[in-house]
Formats: structure tokens, sequence, C-alpha cells
């Protein structure tokens, strides 16, 4: 019997349908920006699916980092109910696509521990992952070293990658190598997961993820040529040959130099004024960012569409939900650093996408 | 007994000088299950001294049990002697930071051993490809011409870095093939050594990296490595030596230290939680009623001037804030087992563990009568309750000796024995056994009917326990129209005798329900009353409850939609009331395959009792006990969680968790 189906998937759909209704729409957005400030902002959001998790928030919590953690308490129990409820044959998939937030906590602790910050501080700005890691990372920050902390990191599916590049740790006194070797290898597992999907999961999985991947992979090749004006070799050893339309040639042209604006226009053919955004790489990029989180979830969009009886639908949501998270933080943090209009709208992804 | 303990609130305003006896009364005792202490005027939460008190104990408690972790020391017994209530840290921290300090010393050379081992047989491995090449190292590192690297390589980054050299003249093996990490060797010209380095380096490749004193050819150097290696080996072995005989050193010292700043870090966590006064602090709880007396003797012993207010609590009304302690009686725990894993009963919520204890033996034994293998599984309960084996599951060795028991009383009345019944008993076991009330397998469906009999009775007790809940939580909206309501419970009983008169030419009709369809009412008109009333039941309860709008919706649309919800529920009621009363065959049902599972057996096993065939049944009935054993059990656990508890059973209610210094010996 072919896995999948109406039968595997009617239940996390119906479930997944009713999440996705509990999104905010780019009105509700509207209505969050129009805030004046992050108090104001929290009181609303306790009105909407974040009430939940931000209803045992003090007065004192109420910093944006705080505030942040909690909301992304949402997104932690979204990924668990999906997961949860989604096929046996796409867990393997969707445990890996999870696992974008443990890499990030693990970077985040490494970070920490060249800071010499303390476990309370670094604690804040992880993601609450939940049951689902095993990474004893309390215990990595008061090591704090980074050779102690990634010693504990035996026994994890991150011990082989990070033994390599602690070679270049012990070298350049740099955790470039490190974050650098955990996102590749995040990427490639996933891709690999992805791959072994059954069609019609594959192709919709390598579709969306691809357009992630897509967008990770162009902002990587760009940053690392133009702020980090990193050699040919090290670019193209430093991204990934494939992805849903960013091609190997594509990165290893951008790697040998050629004009970046090209590149990104023919493979996003409808992103305007690119070559204005990278004249000013600091204020163009995350604009350029944001205008490919877009276009991503335009593609998550796609998968609402048609025969919902695939990995489309759950993976779309999650995905939505966590730009939805990612516009809600540039809300807090803008509205608690008292930021213009004009500083922070044009980051917002779903308002603009309303538009 | 039949609902949790009897629970008082408690609020304690203590003296300053007598904080630390106070708590220390309250820690040691373990019956007071503490709150956060906010309410107007009194700051929540302890000064942020008591705070810091707290995080310094509880860093110096992982501190130690770091240490004792590095010694491989397990943390022993707490002692139940009396206790110091707050060990002075600046007292003990020489001690730890000397124990500390040797752990770290040997702990770092064996660190630095195992390291030096590791790098020594990575090298080794990385040597090992090359051993046949007669060339001497050294020619490498100082080439005037050709720069080469050797080393290992993430599989996945190779393609890549072949990718990243496409323009740059080199070579490039594989000299050990590797899923994960093959031995490869990157060679090109000396004047492109920095593409090279920097494609290497980036492609994560970890160049072979051999001290300088390894000279001469991979032979000679691998020989060398050997030797070090060995080396290595030894001094490994001597550090752990000195680890194991620091832990002698040290077992008892860091066990006295680990238990010391455990009771200190555990009492201020519990200051911390007290509202603070100016000069008095205010701790609340809530203790069993049947303890306040005593812990109220040893509070006032501990502080002449503490004030103790004690709040009786009502078993009715919202009392989910009320903790929840359930009697303690080890012959109930494998049952408290089995109601915790369903839920934990509310406060005002009648237990049933009791209805429990009664009722699963019962079906249990019901499904599985055999007094042979009864006496198996009762001898193997008790085996495991007594720790003889699978330690740690004392409580589901109590449960299989019930069952055991119960279901040996059902062999007997069934006649079964290890499988044999009837004339078998006495051709191959040579005895005479006949049942004391009827085999299964002769009178097939008068055990199901039966069994439906049985079902019948629990269900209408469960609906009473249902009623009797709501009167006492003075729900008279859910006593009346709740699905196990009055109405329902009506409902039921017509809805019995209407099926009794439907079956009752039949030899499965349950004979409790043709009873009731022989009273003289008008079952077809009460089933018809209470069928509208268990329809509109939403609509009924809104009314007694006061809530508005009494129908979800507005205008026709609203209207109709209540229709068909409404006719939804009936519908869903009516076959539920089929659906559990049916349910119960599965007892009679079991109890047949239990006979035909061993009438299986026998067949296999043939006629003549002859070794072969007395392996047969020894292999089958270690199976039948295993196998049917667990599913039985796990039948009986349905019909109590699907079939009894949802029709009077809440749950949800908030675990006691009292204060304790000491960890509880409690089974979890």
């Amino acid at each position: 019997m072919a896995k999948g189906g109406v039968s595997a998937y009617a239940a996390i759909n119906a479930r997944v349908r009713a999440m996705y209704s509990d999104l905010l729409s780019p009105q509700d957005l509207g209505h969050l920006s129009d805030a004046p400030d992050v108090l104001n902002l929290v009181g609303q959001l306790k009105h909407t699916a974040y009430g939940p998790y931000l209803d045992d928030l003090k007065d004192k919590d109420f910093v944006p980092r705080r505030i942040i953690l909690q909301i992304k308490g949402r997104l932690a129990d979204a990924y668990h109910t999906v997961i949860h409820l989604a096929p046996e044959h796409t867990r393997p998939f969707l445990t890996q696509f999870y696992r974008y937030f443990e890499v990030e906590n693990l970077k985040a602790v490494l970070r920490g521990i060249v800071m010499n910050s303390s476990w309370d501080h670094v604690r804040d700005v992880l993601f609450p992952i939940g049951s689902m890691t095993t990474l004893r990372l309390q215990s990595m920050v008061e090591t704090g070293n980074i050779v102690a902390a990634v010693d504990l990191l035996d026994n994890t599916p991150y011990a082989d990658t990070l033994s390599f590049a602690m070679k270049r740790y012990a070298a350049e006194q740099n955790l470039f190598p490190l974050e650098v070797a955990l996102d590749l290898n995040y990427w490639r597992q996933l891709w690999k997961e992805a791959k072994q999907l059954p069609v019609p999961d594959r192709d919709q999985a390598l579709r969306i993820v691809g357009s992630l991947l897509d967008m990770n992979n162009l902002m990587w090749a760009i940053r690392y040529r133009v702020y980090y004006q990193l050699s040919e070799e090290e670019l193209i050893n430093y991204t990934l040959p494939f992805g849903y339309r960013l091609r190997d040639e594509d990165v290893r042209a951008i790697a040998a130099g050629v004009d970046i604006p090209s590149v990104v226009e023919r493979v996003y053919p409808g992103l305007s004024d690119v070559a204005a955004l990278l004249n000013e790489p600091r204020s163009g990029l995350p604009k350029l960012e944001s205008q490919l989180k877009r276009y991503v979830m335009k593609q998550c969009m796609v998968a609402f569409i048609g025969n919902p009886f695939h990995i489309g639908v759950p993976l779309a949501f999650l995905i939505l939900s966590d730009l939805e998270i990612q516009d809600l933080t540039v809300l807090i943090e803008a509205k608690s650093s008292h930021a213009r209009d004009d500083e922070f709208r044009p980051f917002l992804l779903k308002t603009v996408l309303a538009e | 007994m039949f609902f949790p303990k009897a629970m008082t609130e408690i609020e304690l305003i203590v003296p300053a000088k007598d904080l630390l006896a106070v708590t220390k009364v309250l820690g040691s005792y373990g019956v007071f299950h503490q709150t956060d202490s906010n309410y107007p005027g009194v700051a929540s939460g302890a000064s942020s001294t008591w705070q810091e008190t707290a995080a310094s104990y509880a860093a110096f408690e992982r501190r130690i049990q770091v240490a004792m972790q590095g010694l491989s020391i397990d943390e022993g017994q707490s002692p139940a002697a009396e206790f110091e209530a707050m060990v002075d840290l600046e007292k003990i921290r020489p001690t730890l930071e000397l124990i500390e300090g040797d752990i770290k010393k040997v702990g770092d050379q064996l660190s630095g051993e195992k390291k030096r081992l590791e790098q020594l047989e990575s090298a080794l491995r990385q040597l090992e490809p090359v051993a046949e090449v007669d060339l001497d190292v050294s020619t490498f590192r100082n080439s005037r011409y050709v720069h080469s690297t050797l080393g290992l390589i993430p599989a996945a980054n190779v393609d890549r870095l072949q990718t990243s050299l496409a323009h740059v003249p080199h070579v490039f093996l594989t000299l050990r093939p590797d899923s994960e990490k093959p031995v490869v060797w990157l060679v090109g010209a000396q004047s492109n050594s920095d593409i090279l380095d920097r494609a290497a380096r980036s492609a994560y490749l970890n160049p072979l990296v051999l001290p300088e004193e390894y000279q001469g050819t991979p032979e000679k150097i691998i020989q060398s490595l050997h030797q070090a290696i060995e080396e290595a080996q030894h001094n490994i072995a001597d550090a752990k030596a000195l680890l194991f005989k620091l832990a002698e050193t040290y077992q008892q010292q860091l066990r006295k230290l680990l238990w010391q700043v455990h009771t200190s870090r555990v009492l201020s966590d519990a200051i911390v939680r007290y509202g603070q006064l100016r000069y008095t602090y205010v701790a609340t709880g809530w203790v069993p009623a049947e303890d306040l007396e005593g812990l109220t003797a040893r509070l006032r012993t501990a502080s002449k001037e503490i004030l103790i207010e004690a709040l009786p609590t009502s078993r009715q009304g919202d009392n989910l804030r009320v903790p929840v302690a359930l009697s303690t009686n080890r012959f109930l725990r494998p049952f408290h087992m089995l109601v915790n894993t369903y839920a934990r009963p509310q406060y005002g919520e009648l237990d049933p563990t009791i209805l429990m204890a009664f009722t699963f033996p019962l079906l249990y034994g019901a499904m599985f009568g055999d007094l042979g293998q009864g006496l198996v599984l009762l001898v193997l309960g008790l085996l495991i309750h007594n720790k003889v084996f699978a330690k740690g599951m004392q409580s589901l060795g109590l449960l299989i000796t019930y069952c055991g028991a119960s279901a040996a009383v059902f062999g007997s009345l069934y006649g079964s024995i290890f499988g044999f019944e009837g004339q078998s008993i006495d051709t191959y076991l040579h005895f005479h056994f006949e049942p004391v009330w009827m085999s299964p397998i002769e009178n097939i469906l008068s055990i199901l009917s039966i069994a439906i009999d049985a079902g019948i009775i629990l269900l209408l007790c469960a609906f009473l326990l249902s009623i009797f809940n709501s009167i006492r939580s003075k729900d008279w909206a859910h006593l009346i129209f709740g699905h196990t309501g009055l109405v329902a419970l009506v409902l039921y009983i017509s809805f019995l005798a209407l099926l009794g008169a439907f079956l009752s030419n039949t030899a499965l009709a349950p004979r409790i329900a043709v009873a009731i369809s022989k009273l003289p009412l008008p079952f077809n008109f009460i089933a018809l009353v209470f069928g509208l009333l268990v329809m509109f039941s939403g609509f009924f309860r809104n009314l007694v409850e006061g809530h508005r709008p009494l129908i979800e919706g507005k205008g026709i649309g609203g209207f109709l939609m209540f229709f068909v919800q409404s006719f939804m529920d009936i519908f869903e009621t009516a076959i539920s009331m089929l659906s559990n009363t049916l349910s119960f065959v599965r007892v009679g049902a079991f109890a047949v395959a239990h006979a035909g599972l061993s009438l299986a057996i026998f067949s296999l096993a043939g006629s003549e009792p002859n070794l072969k065939f007395w392996i047969v049944v020894l292999i089958g009935n270690i199976i039948i006990i295993g196998l049917e054993g667990l599913i039985v059990g796990i039948q009986t656990m349905r019909l109590h969680y699907y079939e009894l508890f949802g029709k009077f059973f809440t749950g949800g209610g908030m675990r006691f968790e009292p204060l304790r210094v000491t960890p509880s010996n409690e089974e979890g």
C-alpha cells in the first residue's frame, strides 16, 4: 500500500487548517504595527492565538527578548503537534526540519560561551524546543570554553561535523567555521531526508524546502562575497550545490565574480531594484532578504491550493508560522526601540504581501 | 478512602528570627504542599538575598554532583537523621575546592592522555592507507615544487572541494574510502599552494598532523605510533586507578556534602516562595487535614510566635487549585497507578481506586479463568512484588498477583486447569475436576449473555456514581441533563427495556434487560420523551445554568444548525449506549477464546501423552500466559477507561507535592 494519501493526512490536515486559521491576517498585523508602544502591542497580542503564551508574562519580563521567547512557544507547540500527527514516513524529515532550531540554539550557546554570558542570559535567546532535544545546553554554557562544550556533544548528530570544524577553531579561534559546518550539515541532511520521501510528498518538500534553501544559499553567497570577500574556492565550499531554482552554476558564477544582480534577477525574475539594493549592501541586503522571504511565503501559499493530502500543507504552515514570528519580532524590537514607521515597515513580510 | 484526603489550606505568619526553624519543620515533616504567597500587601517572593542564597546552594549542589559524576559515585541513600537547617557554604567551600582540585588534576591528566591517544590513533588511521609507500614523509613537508596535503575530510565535502578547484590543476586521490571520513590526498603545484590550502581548509580537510619527531617512511612512523599508543593506554589505566582511589577516599564525604547542600537548597527554594513583610514572612500552602495537628504542634515548638491560620476546604465548587493527596494504602497502590494513568481525581471527586480494585481483578479473572495459569500468574506477581526480579515494578507485581488470584478462582468456576477441561483432566492429569459453575466453551451464548448483564450492572453503577458526583458538587444542570445525568439514566433504562423486549426470544438476551422490559411501564413513550430531553440537553443545560443565548447562532440558519447538532447528539447517545453495553460481550468472548486457544494447543500436541505432547502443552501455556494474559490486561484496562471512567470520572486534579528535604520513597 502506498504511503500517505487521504487516510494518512486527514487528521493532520484538519488540525493544520484549524491552526492556519489562527495565523494573524495582514489586517491584524496592520493593527499591531499601529500600536504606540510595546505594552500596547503585547496587550493586543493577548487577544490573539498568542494570548495563552503571554499570560504568564510579568511586568518585569516586558523586555523584547522575553516577549519573543514566549511567542516562540507557540511555534514550538505547532511543530510538536505537526510532528506528532504527521504520517510515520514523514517524521524523520519533519524532525530534521525542526532541528533547524536546535542548530540555531547550538550556535547561540557557542556565541554565549565566547562572550562569557551566563546561562540565564543565554537561555532567553534560545528557541523553546522542548523535549525533542537531548543537547545539554546548560552544561555547555557552564563549561565556559568551546572545546569542553563541544566535547559534551559526543553521541549527538553534531559530534562528527564539529570534530572537523574544531581543528579550524583551534587554529583560528573563530566561530565562523563551526557555524558554517553546522548550517551546511543541517541543510544536507534535510535535503537527503526530503529526497527519501515518496511522491507527491517529495515534490512538495523539495519545492518548499528548496525555496528556503535557495534563499539561504543565495544570501550566503552574496554575503561571503560582499562582506567577507572570500575567495572563489572558499565561497563554493561554504555553499550548497542544490536547491529549487538556484543552480550550482549560479552560485559558482557569483563565486567567480560575475555581476550579482544579473544572477539574482535570472533566478527571481519578479524582484525589482536588485542592483540598487546591492549598491548599498548594509541597508540593501536585509531588504533583499525580506523580498526573498516573501517569495518563500508565496511558495508556501501555493501548497494550500489543490490536492491537500501531502506533506506540503503542514510544512508550509510551519514556515508561515515561523515567518509570522519573524514579523512579530520585528514589531516588538521596533516598538521597544521606538523606531519610526519607515524604519521597520519595509521589513514586515505579511503586510506588504497583502498590498 | 473513597475521596482524596481532606485538605486544609494554611497560612503561616513566621517571625524572621524563626524562619529557618519553621522551614526546617515544613521540609522535614513532608506534608506541606507549598504555594506562592502573593496577595495584597505582601511582596511576592522573598528578598533577592534569599534568591541569591538559593542560587548559590543550587550551584554548589551542581558542583558536588559533577564531582561525584567525575568519580562515578552515586548519591546513595539520604540519611534519615537530623540535619542542619542551612549549611554555611564558606565552611564547606575549602573542602569542596580541595576535592575538586584533586579530581581536576587527575581528570585533566586522564583527558589529556585520552586526547593524545585519540590523536595518535587518528594519525595511525590516516597513515595506514599509505603504509606501503616507501617515501620519507618529510619529503612532502619540505618539497620545493609540489604542494601536498594528506588528511581526513567529511565525505559530504569531497565533491564540493573538487568543484571549487575546477580551474586549478591538481590531483585528488581518495586513499581510504569511508562513508563518513575518507582519507584523501590533495597534490598540486607549490605556486598554487595558497589556493589549495584555502580550498582544503574551507572544505574542512583536516591535514594529517604529525609531530616533527615522526620522521621517515610511513611504516617507520606507524611503528613509533604503536609504541606511543601503548604508552598512552598505560597512562590512562594509571589515571583511572587514581580516580578509583579518590572515589574511595571521598565517597562518604561527598555524599554527606551533597545531602547538606541539597537540604539547604530545598529549604532556601521554599523561602524564596514566601511572601515577605517587614519583620515576618508569609508561607501559604496545603496540608492533609489528618496531618494538620501534628504539623501545628511541631511548628509551635519551632516558633512560639508563629501565627497559623487554617481554612478547611470544601469539596464543592471550583477546587482545581486544591492539591490532591490520595490514600497511600500499599495494597491499593497498583490501582492508584492505573487510575493516575487515566487522570488524577479532582479534590471534590470520587476516587475510583476502590471501585477499580474490585472490578479490575474481577473482569480480568472472568476473561482469563484458569486455575493453573492463574496460580502461575499469582506466584509470578508475588516474586515481582518481593523484588526477586524486575525490581522497581512492585506495584505491577501486586496487580499481577491480584489478577492471578482472580483468574484462579474463575478457573475453578469454569473447571479449567492449564487449559485442560472436563474429561481431558481425568485422562491426562489423572484426577477429577468439575466446573463449580459452568464451562464457557460449552455454554457460549449463556456466558456472553451473562457478560452483557455484568456490563449493564457496571454501567448502571457508573451512572449512579456520576449522579452522586453531581449532587456533591451541586452541579444541578449536569445532574439532570448531563450525558450521564438522571435524564440519560432513564433513557438508558428504557433503552435496555426495548433491547430486552427485542432480544427476549434469543439465547443471547441479557436477563436484566429482559426483566426490565417486563415491568408494566410504557417504555416506548418514556424512551421518546427522555430521548427528546437528551436531544435538547444543551438547550436545557443553558436554561438551568442561566447561560444566554440558549441556542448558539442566529436566525433560521442558527436554528437549523442547532437542530442538526441536537439530532446528532441523540444519535450518538443511542449508538454509544448500545456499544457501551455490548462492549462487555468481550468478557464472555475472551473466556470462550481462552478455552478455544487451549483446544488449539491440544490439537497441535496430539492425543498421546508423550514427551512431545507435554512440551507442546508447556510452550502453549507459556504463550497463553504471556500473550493472552497481556491482551486480557489491556482489554480490562480499556473497559475501565472507556466504558466506565468516561461516565463519572473527570480527573484533572493537581498532584500533591509536599515540601520534602528527602526524596520520596514512593514508587513513581
